[in-house]
């Protein structure tokens, strides 16, 4: 493996065939793409508190490009170690601060520079951030009524997405979030999300606090709802079996600071994830992608010891 | 049989408790622990514990409410017993002698109570002691919530306010009596202004503490769905930090009902009212029973108040206290009564195409099959 695969780009992408997926050669540049672009990025690099003591760089030299495809997202999954910058990425896509702007380079939405926060790209995080004082139906209808949607609309709307997140109307809509199980919650937040139907959506490891098997429950729900919405998905995770099972591409990070190793396209699944953690293909791509960042974090760790 | 009560309390950490939950400091706790079970292991063995019996290494554990409530009147007898203690006999033989404290009796003696009632008008003192605590704090709240809620969004407000907070929460309270007697003379506005200046900056201080200590995840959430700024303030901050804020505001209304006296006891007309005033009454007249009396009846009010406002703070938060949320329930009817009022002048968004389409065939779907609907 190269030390630069960046440096390496080539025109051609030849690709190796792991189990369900085939690994890039290179990570795709975003010349190399002809379609309209997503999202892209050109040699993004963040470093927070420059110029003091605690300056600390958190991803340097990101390039990457994910295509628009019509009528249908992509489900893009970043995986790497805690700390190499994959909800940086995230963040910036949003726009949030302090992660946006980047120090250097652009961060690209359908063209355009990233200036801000908004609701054509919705974000669902880890920890639970459902709004305590609204009732289910009014955390859900939240954007709408940021909006100015009438509230008739809006209830009715927010009634139909708590069916598709898998709650219960009857029982479930006045509910208060301090009275729903963690899973219950990320339910909540996936519906508020998708009802304002973002062209993007950003995933910070929302499943991350669940219990594993409420963890694979969610991961099924979440791959019928992209289905309907067709929105380009980013998801970050340290599961390399999520990144597996829900992406149809995966981007494998390394830290110290952050960049994007490798890129992988994997075939989308076709079963429930309980029964597709047991498919030997399956498994053949996750053990390869566990090699891989144990390569990397050796590679990491030997970097650094060099620099010290 | 005694030696084995004895031991109970002892064995308990070992064997009741997780050890460590009640050790703090590993080495030096687990040394005692043994030295004390020691001896008794066989009864502790035998006996189970009872779960958070009252063993030697419990801390902070709560006790019944009718512990509670009976721990509380025992100390009012024991001040009382010692009142009366100190008072007994003829004024003579008293260690503390009438000139200083009346004895209870003579301190409860009905025709006090009935002069206090009625020649001094208690209930139309109170009431106006009340009056202007209430509508100092009010006006405190009308201008250092807002100010609070800004200097909580905006640093560079909060930078601006500093000096302010600084000022108001540092200055000994009794030193501002003689400048709102130039400022605002002697009348009404003296006192409603005084207490507006004791409490304005607390308020505005804990209003900004309480909306900068909302985690910025629920910023970004609000703006990833697409809240303006005014929005996020509006819907989200405010909302989640009205909890905090309203219980500083209830601890604060507390801390003013007794500032009020102080503004009441320093008057220059005789005429203003007030409970501070019947104390002052006494006070030159050389009585000590209204004194008393008084310092009795303020702490019970401050109570009935204290108690009415939590009961408010439940009633309006009910997702933060187990309550039955009447009062938040009337604060959402009001505000859909707002929303409704708004749209018969600004016009609603419409829903997207595809939210319309959506919705749609989730009616079709429950109108197929009406059996399945709740």
């Amino acid at each position: 493996m190269t030390a630069e695969p960046v440096a390496a780009a080539s025109p051609v992408t030849v690709a190796k065939d792991v189990g369900m997926g085939q690994v890039l050669d290179h990570v795709r540049q975003p010349e190399e793409i002809r379609a309209p672009h997503v999202v892209e990025f050109r040699d993004v690099s963040k470093t927070y508190n420059y110029g003091q003591a605690n300056q600390f760089t958190a991803i340097r030299g990101v390039n990457f490009v994910v295509a628009d495809l019509p009528d249908k997202g992509e489900f893009v999954c970043i995986l790497g170690p805690s700390g190499c910058g994959k909800s940086t990425i995230l963040k910036m896509i949003a726009g949030l601060e302090p992660q946006h702007p980047p120090t250097t380079g652009d961060v690209l939405v359908l063209g355009k520079p990233v200036t801000g926060p908004g609701a054509d790209r919705g974000m669902v995080f880890q920890d639970y951030t459902s709004f305590d004082n609204r009732t289910v139906l009014d955390n859900i209808a939240f954007g709408l009524e940021c909006r100015g949607v009438a509230r008739h609309d809006r209830h009715a709307l927010a009634r139909y997405w708590i069916e598709q997140a898998g709650l219960n109307v009857a029982t479930d809509q006045y509910k208060y979030p301090h009275e729903l199980s963690g899973g219950m919650r990320q339910r909540v937040a996936i519906a508020r999300t998708l009802i304002l139907r973002p062209r993007i959506i950003l995933m910070d490891e929302p499943f991350g606090a669940l219990d594993p098997q409420t963890r694979m429950n969610m991961q099924d729900l979440l791959v019928g709802l992209w289905r309907e919405v067709q929105a380009t998905v980013f998801f970050v995770t340290h599961s390399i079996e999520e990144a597996v099972f829900l992406g149809d591409r995966v981007y494998i990070m390394s830290t110290g600071p952050g960049r994007i190793e490798k890129e992988l396209e994997i075939e989308p699944a076709d079963r429930p994830a309980l029964e597709m953690a047991r498919v030997p293909r399956f498994q053949e791509t996750v053990y390869y992608i566990r090699e891989l960042i144990a390569e990397l974090e050796e590679q990491g760790a030997g970097s650094t010891a060099r620099e010290a | 049989m005694s030696d084995a009560k004895k031991s109970e309390p002892a064995a308990e950490p070992s064997s009741g408790v997780p050890a460590d939950t009640v050790v703090p400091s590993s080495t030096s706790g687990r040394g005692m622990q043994l030295r004390l079970a020691a001896p008794t292991a066989p009864g502790a063995g035998s006996k189970p514990a009872q779960p958070g019996g009252g063993g030697t290494k419990s801390l902070r554990k709560p006790v019944p409410k009718w512990l509670a409530l009976l721990l509380g009147v025992a100390c009012i007898l024991t001040v009382f017993g010692l009142w009366w203690l100190l008072t007994l006999g003829v004024s003579e033989e008293r260690i503390l002698p009438y000139n200083t404290i009346p004895s209870p009796k003579e301190t409860f003696d009905p025709e006090q109570i009935r002069s206090l009632w009625f020649d001094s008008a208690l209930t139309r003192n109170l009431i106006a002691s009340l009056r202007r605590v209430v509508l100092g704090f009010a006006l405190a709240s009308a201008i250092g919530i807002p100010l609070g809620i800004l200097a909580g969004c905006f640093p560079w407000c909060n930078a601006f306010l500093a000096p302010i907070n600084v000022f108001g929460r540092n200055i000994p309270i009794a030193a501002l009596i003689p400048l709102t007697f130039a400022l605002f003379g002697l009348g009404e506005l003296q006192k409603v202004m005084f207490i507006f200046i004791a409490a304005v900056a607390f308020v505005m201080m804990d209003t900004a503490t309480a909306i900068a200590d909302v985690s910025s995840r629920y910023i970004d959430t609000a703006f990833t769905l697409g809240a303006s700024r005014r929005q996020t303030i509006m819907k989200v901050l405010v909302p989640l930090a009205m909890p905090r804020v309203f219980n500083s505001l209830r601890l604060l209304f507390g801390l003013a009902f007794g500032y009020i006296m102080l503004a009441e006891l320093v008057t220059e007309s005789g005429s203003a009212g007030g409970l501070g005033f019947i104390i002052n009454t006494a006070q030159r007249r050389g009585v000590r029973e209204p004194i008393l009396l008084i310092l009795m009846v303020i702490p019970a009010v401050a109570l009935a108040i204290d108690r009415t406002l939590y009961m408010m703070q439940k009633s309006l938060f009910p997702y933060q206290y187990a309550s039955s949320g009447l009062l938040h329930n009337a604060w959402r009817g009001l505000a859909h009564a707002g929303e409704d009022l708004k749209r018969v002048f600004f016009s609603s968004q419409p829903l997207d195409p595809a939210q319309q389409a959506a919705l749609a065939s989730a009616k079709a779907a429950s109108t197929a099959r009406p059996s399945n609907v709740s």
